[in-house]
Order: C-alpha cells, then structure tokens, then sequence
C-alpha cells in the first residue's frame, strides 16, 4: 500500500469515528472532542492527497492551514457556550 | 463589481468597528445595512440585463485564481439581504426588547458581511469559509438569548460544523480529482464518476444539515424559536438560504448533467415530505414561535422540491421560482418572526392560546401576521402566490406530473391551516389576554413593512418573472 493511500484511510476512518462519536455522545465536551476528530480527518485526506506529487501541493497546504483556523475559531465558541451551560447548571442544582 | 464589493464591505467593516466602539451601535448599524442596500441596488442595476462580472482576487489567473462573480442572481440575492437586515435593524433600534443585548450590533453586520460574500463566492474552498463565517455569526447571535438558548445555540454549532466538514470532505474529493477548486472550471471537467459522485453526495448532505432541509431539520425548530425575534427573523429569513445557494450552485453549475437528472427525484420527493412533515409540526406544536419556526421547515420544502425539479426535468422556470419562493419567503417570514416576537412580548406568553384577543388587544401586529401568512399560504396577490404559480406551471402541463402538484397543494392546505390557528385564537374574543406591557403602536407597524413588500412583489410581477427566468437560466 502506498503512503498517500494510507493516510487517505486514516483520514476516512477518523471522520468516520468523530460522525459516530458526534451522533453517539451526550457530553458537550465530547461531542466537541468528536468534531475536532471529524476535522483532523477531512485535513489528513488533504495532506494525503497532497503529498501524491513531490514536492507537495501546496494549495492543499493553504487550505488546511486556513481550515485550521476555522476549527480553532469554531472549538472556542463551542468550549465556551459548553462553559456557560455547565456554570448554568451548577447553578440550578 | 465595485458596487458589489462596497455592498459587502460596509457590513464587513462596520461589524468590525462595532466590535470596538460601543456608543451608538444601533446608528451605525443602520447607516451601514442603509449604504450596503444602495450599493447592491447599483450592483443590480449594472448586471440587469444578464451580464456576469469577475473579479480575480489578487490578480490571479485561473485555475489558481479564488474568483468572485457578479451575476444578476447574486446581485438580487445582495440587495435582498441588504433590504431585509435593513428591515430589521429598523425594527430593532425601536424595540431594543427584541435583540437581546447591545452585541447584536456588530453580530448582525457579520452576518450580513458573510452572507454578501457567500452570494459573491465562485470557488468552493471560499464558500466553506462563508459557510463557516455565516455558521459562527448566527450561533452567537442564538446565543444571545441568555441560559435557554445556549443549549439549542450548541447543538445548532455542532451540527452545522459537522455539515461544513462533510462539505469540506466532499471539496477535498472533488480537488484530489480535478486539481482546480473554481466552480466553473469544475463545471467544465466533471464527470459522473465514482469520487465525483461520492463528494456530490457528502457535500449536498452537509449542505441540508447546514440550510435545514428535511429530514436534516431538527436542530432548526429550536435554535430559531428559542433566539430573540429580531435574531430569529434573520435567521429563518436568510441563514438558511445560505446553503441553499451553494446546494443549487453546486447541482446546476457544477454537477454533470446526467447526476443532475438521477439526484432530482430524491431532493423533489425530500422538499415534498418537508412540506407535509414541516406544516403537521407547526399544527401541533403548542408555542408559537415554533410553529413559525415549523413553518420555515415547510416553506424550505417547495424550495427544495423547485429545485429537484429543476434538476430533473433541466427546466429553467422552476430555478426562477426557488428564487421567487427565496425573496417571497424571506420577507414573509421576517414579518411573521417580529410580529410573533411583539405578540409574546406584550402578551407575556410563549403559547399559541395566550393569543387569546390579540385581535383586539394588538390588531395592527395580528394584522402583521396575517398579511404574512397570506403570503406564505401562497394566495394572490402576493409574492408567495406568484412563486407558487410559477412551480405549479410545469407541473400542471402533463398528467404525469400531477403527483407532485398535489403535495403542493396538501402543503397549501396545511400551511393554511396552521395560519388560521394562529388567526382563530386571535379573534377569540371572549376571554382576552390582557396585555403584560403598553402596546407600542409603532413597533406593530414597523413589523408590517416586509410583508407589504410582499405584495409589492406581486406588483412587479410581471415584468420580474420573464427576468427571473431569464437569468437564473
């Protein structure tokens, strides 16, 4: 099997496993856990696919720099609307 | 192309500056949604005829190049996000109850900004960042609810991140194929392939997860009933059609025909369930901001259905009436969310039976919700009414067709009933609600002027329809 499609594998079952996770868990920590495994997939069948051709593509490259960006802006919202919910319910109880 | 570009940048920057400087947010907020609605008038005025304009970001040539494009369609969708922000900032400034906090300022600006961005978008990668952009913006706005909505607020960023990453799955198939990301010149390439097919199927997924198309609704009904009117009238007005934009630039623009034509059927049977599946929801649900919530996942369904059909029958009047149903549902629907936020707010109840006289406590915001439910039940003469005769048309030329007229018409039929059960505790006037806070008689007629937009619709109907027509072919 080849290194490219390898990762390409990888990748797949990693989204695959934060779907299952995102669909499966209650917890907001994990569901947001389960997201950021569902992003590192889809990034990790881009550098896969990147690296078909030596050297890299690196438009692909750009892209997953800029999807990183958007995960990190998107996990801090998320961290801290689950932040808010647990401060509310320890409140309540 | 400049009028466009301002068009987008005004909401851009003033969202920004709004960030920082706090006094006076509302004023400012409305001078930028005012300058964005006059350049996006210029923009439409420059492309009416059916001419499309490019602009290569940085200089760029393709196939490396991110483009934007101009083109009549995106210039109507601009001016159309521009009037309703308007609208609602207009709204807003004078009930400060229905915002839920002075960051709905600058939320509000990013919003549009993104979504002006989205409509201009010609390369895929970029219109996952708007996605994202519109995705961030309208949960934080949910967000502003307080406690109650913040629950709903992180489901709603859950699901629409998992329905960005299928569509950024889908974007990396697609580029592994091709190696070009531009719409059109993936237009030019594709066939109808395994990867192809494969990513076509995880990006339009992830596109009605994202723009709530049944049956990927669920989350919407209580991220949009739980955010605060102004918010929610937004949100059901334009967020998301959003996504609708991208699934029918993606199926007309990109897809090879052939997919275009099996996919159809299954998007048209899909609108057609929402249809009956949204409007039975919104009869039974007891809150009322539900039900105008269940409504929008009903009224998305004759979008969704124009559109598989569309698709299946490569019919270009029924593109021209998802757009119709697009600008008529939006104006609609702003109207009913306001008034349906007034109504609870002075009423003091959340239920559809605390409407309890409303027609005599409230008569100018009942009014309000029944002129726009006209609209959304589809009778003449308004805008909902003319999108829906341009639907039905082609369904009724053949025999064969006419069972996709009659979930139109069972759709009418509950779409009706669940306006008239608004209507029926409106007018019951035996035992009134009495009101929890003095009318304000302004703000009931402030949540009027969209839906008399509405009608206004119909007025020009007959010169918008042979251009619609025209230019979303």
């Amino acid at each position: 099997m080849s290194t490219p499609l390898f990762w390409l594998g990888v990748g797949c079952v990693l989204w695959l496993l934060g779907l299952h996770g995102l669909l499966t868990l209650r917890n907001a920590v994990r569901r947001i856990i389960a997201i950021n495994l569902m992003g590192s997939g889809v990034f990790l069948v881009m550098v896969a696919l990147a690296i078909r051709e030596r050297p890299g593509d690196p438009v692909l490259v750009a892209l997953v720099v800029t999807g990183l960006v958007v995960a990190v802006s998107a996990t801090a919202l998320a961290l801290r609307l689950s932040g808010q919910l647990a401060r509310a319910r320890k409140g309540d109880a | 192309m400049n009028a466009a570009l301002l068009s987008l940048f005004a909401p851009l920057a003033g969202g920004l500056l709004l960030v920082l400087w706090r006094p006076a947010r509302a004023g400012l907020a409305l001078g930028v949604a005012l300058v964005s609605l006059l350049a996006a008038a210029a923009a439409l005025h420059q492309v009416a005829d059916g001419t499309r304009q490019w602009l290569e970001v940085g200089g760029w040539a393709p196939p490396l190049a991110i483009r934007l494009q101009l083109t009549p369609l995106s210039a109507l969708l601009l001016l159309f996000t521009a009037g309703l922000h308007l609208l609602v900032a207009v709204y807003a400034a004078r009930r400060p109850h229905a915002i839920g906090g002075a960051d709905f300022w600058p939320l509000a600006c990013l919003l549009h900004a993104a979504l002006a961005a989205l409509w201009l978008s010609a390369d895929l990668f970029n219109l996952y960042v708007t996605l994202e952009l519109l995705g961030l913006a309208a949960v934080a706005l949910v967000a502003l609810a307080g406690e109650k909505a913040q629950r709903p607020a992180l489901d709603y960023l859950l699901l629409s991140l998992a329905g960005s990453l299928a569509y950024l799955l889908g974007v990396a198939i697609l580029y592994g194929r091709y190696g070009v990301l531009d719409l059109f010149l993936l237009g030019e390439q594709a066939t109808a392939d395994a990867p192809t097919r494969l990513a076509l199927l995880l990006m339009t997924l992830g596109l009605m997860l994202k723009g709530a198309l049944w049956p990927l609704h669920l989350w919407l009904p209580a991220a949009h009933s739980s955010a605060p009117a102004a918010v929610s009238a937004l949100l059901s007005a334009l967020v998301v059609k959003g996504p609708l934009y991208i699934l029918w630039l993606l199926w007309t623009r990109l897809a090879p025909t052939e997919l275009a034509v099996q996919a159809g059927p299954l998007l048209a049977g899909a609108g057609a369930l929402a249809l009956l599946a949204g409007g039975w929801a919104a009869l039974r649900t007891p809150l009322l901001k539900s039900l105008v919530a269940y409504s929008t996942v009903a009224q998305l369904g004759y979008a969704l259905l124009a559109l598989g059909l569309a698709m299946h029958w490569q019919e270009p009047r029924l593109e021209a009436a998802l757009w119709l149903f697009v600008v008529a549902h939006g104006l609609a629907k702003v109207s009913m969310f306001l008034a349906a936020g007034e109504l609870q707010h002075t009423l003091g109840g959340k239920r559809v039976v605390t409407l309890k006289g409303a027609s005599q406590t409230l008569p100018v915001t009942m009014f309000t919700f029944v002129t726009a439910g006209v609209s959304l039940i589809g009778l003449p003469p308004s805008g909902g009414f003319l999108a829906k005769w341009l639907l039905l048309q082609p369904l009724l030329e053949r025999p064969q067709h006419w069972g996709w007229a009659l979930a139109v018409v069972l759709g009418t039929l509950m779409s009706a009933a669940y306006v008239f059960r608004v209507v029926a505790h409106g007018f019951d006037r035996a035992r009134p609600q009495p009101p929890q806070v003095r009318p304000d008689r302004f703000g009931q007629w402030l949540t009027l002027l969209p839906a008399l937009l509405v009608f206004g619709l119909a007025l020009i109907g007959e010169r918008m329809l042979p251009w619609l027509e025209g230019v979303s072919r």
